[in-house]
């Protein structure tokens, strides 16, 4: 039954600048699912099912013999090869326990660029030819996910009415919420507007501070069925309501005329809130997946946080900095500040905050909301509650 | 005329769904042959009404930029001479439903807006093979 499942664990590996990790994937990988399940107060032995996303390289076999895991009953990944379906990672994890074909399922993403290269580089090979659908894009030099986003985000601010600085307020406040959280690779290094504005460009309208770093590390958390959570050494977290997907129309391309622009999270928006039995503004806290500040401005509205044109107002004057803000968000400090775990890092500050124990604790916060990848689809979107 | 992005600058590597789009020289779409309906980029399965059969549909490449982005860091290595330069989404004036990636040439980058009218010219190139193509480009026609 859905949303009987609640998180009983999180974990991460120290996080690192891009090929800095001292460990190798696999080892980040079992050091946050180590972490996870002992938070849990759990061995690795109760373990029966593994779930990641994104293409994990990570396969379960490997980790149950690494970690020592009991009988495996429950592997899957969803559909897609972005940060997009991290939500959809604890979908199919609340999925099997609620059913149970699992007890107690792991789910974790790992990511080690320095030892496999970097997903945000441009995926053509070198110069020569391109085969297939990516000659449509490679040929006029479009080749990044920055670069794609920030088609959609230049035509969106130009139809709304909004500028730079709704870009920048969002860099802000994942910088300014790293300065609280010691685990963030961003501790120590406050943003600026100024700095901001000077820093160079990577594609118009993005500037330096507008996408992401890449990282190294890994986080996991442990899921099981509410009816078992009880037994456990932690307060549980419910999955109050997941969801996964794309609706109609479907263009055969991210930027056709039916979706554009945007990030594809209307029907994923429909599906979240009403499963959830909740409204965009009963959310006490949020985390939004940001590769790039656009899509997040982008996602904000399809979420149905306010109309497009309400953005500069909804994100100026610090309204995303801090526990007190009128929007808490991405309190970690997010993929801008904390780091880039394809956004899994979003899910442990999501469950903290219901546990109350964020570096940026939101007073009282129940309803926690991830939005997983805004600008790829299928999207997935999670919300946590008490 | 040269490429925006050089002569260097990859190439597609031809197929039956983009033969005609890069060598012909106009701008031609894939439609299906049953319903009418093109797909751009192509596809295998008609999203109108499933058909398998598709037939060129061409367009007079008078179009309009939808929307428009400055790339400074050129994340291939070989893209660094020729950075900045402007991509662009063009919807065309007789194909409603489709947006095209391109490059613009004549004008700035800084100096491409959303809203312009635009026309397809094409850049001679070659394949190593020696087939000749004709890469579709956009010139800017008028101002907002």
């Amino acid at each position: 039954m859905q949303g009987s499942a609640a998180v009983v664990g999180v974990g991460e590996s120290e996080y690192y600048v891009r090929g800095r990790s001292p460990d190798s994937e696999f080892q980040l990988a079992c050091t946050a699912i180590e972490r996870a399940v002992a938070d849990a107060g759990l061995r690795t032995s109760d373990i029966d099912g593994v779930v990641s996303y994104m293409d994990s390289r990570n396969d379960p076999m490997r980790l149950a013999r690494a970690l020592g895991l009991g009988d495996l009953r429950y592997t899957a990944q969803p559909f897609g090869g972005g940060g997009n379906n991290a939500a959809a990672a604890i979908q199919l994890a609340d999925a099997a326990v609620s059913a149970g074909y699992a007890k107690h399922v792991v789910v974790f993403r790992a990511l080690a660029q320095g030892q496999f290269g970097r997903f945000g580089q441009a995926r053509a090979g070198g110069a020569g030819q391109v085969p297939g659908a990516f000659a449509w894009s490679a040929v006029y030099g479009l080749l990044s996910p920055a670069q794609e986003c920030a088609l959609h985000t230049a035509r969106f601010l130009h139809d709304h009415g909004l500028d730079q600085e709704a870009l920048c307020d969002v860099a802000l406040a994942c910088y300014a919420n790293a300065q609280r959280n010691p685990r963030a690779l961003r501790h120590g290094q406050p943003l600026t507007r100024e700095t901001y504005h000077a820093s160079r460009w990577i594609v118009e309208p993005f500037h330096l501070y507008d996408c992401c770093p890449e990282n190294d590390g890994a986080a996991a958390v442990v899921i099981t069925s509410g009816e078992r959570a009880r037994d456990l050494a932690r307060r549980p977290v419910g999955i109050l309501a997941a969801a996964q997907g794309k609706g109609p129309p479907f263009g055969s391309a991210a930027f056709q005329p039916d979706s554009f622009p945007g990030v594809f999270y209307k029907s994923v928006a429909r599906d979240l809130w009403e499963r959830a039995g909740v409204a965009p503004g009963d959310v006490d806290v949020a985390q939004f997946y940001e590769n790039f500040t656009g899509p997040v401005l982008m996602a904000i509205a399809e979420l149905g946080f306010c109309e497009p044109g309400e953005l500069g107002d909804f994100v100026a004057d610090g309204a995303l900095e801090g526990p007190d803000a009128r929007f808490p968000f991405n309190t970690s400090g997010g993929n801008l500040g904390e780091a880039y775990i394809h956004g899994f890092e979003l899910m442990n500050e999501a469950v903290r905050q219901v546990r109350g124990e964020s570096t940026c604790q939101v007073e009282g916060a129940e309803l926690s909301l991830v939005v997983a990848g805004p600008g790829y689809a299928p999207g997935s979107a999670v919300v946590f509650a008490p | 005329m040269s490429r925006v992005l050089g002569d260097d600058w990859l190439l597609p590597v031809l197929d039956e769904g983009n033969r005609e789009f890069f060598t012909s020289g106009r701008i031609v779409l894939q439609a299906c042959a049953s319903c009418g309906v093109v797909a751009h980029p192509p596809d295998e399965v008609c999203g109108g009404c499933r058909g398998r059969a598709f037939e060129p549909r061409e367009s007079a490449g008078r179009g309009r930029v939808e929307s428009v982005v400055v790339v400074h860091h050129p994340v291939h290595p070989a893209l660094a001479g020729a950075v900045p330069y402007a991509i662009v989404l063009v919807s065309l004036d007789d194909v409603p439903g489709v947006h095209l990636v391109g490059n613009v040439r004549g004008t700035a980058p800084d100096e491409v807006e959303i809203g312009q009218a635009v026309r397809a010219v094409f850049s001679k190139a070659a394949l190593p093979d020696g087939e000749r193509l004709r890469v579709p480009e956009w010139e800017i026609v008028a101002a907002v």
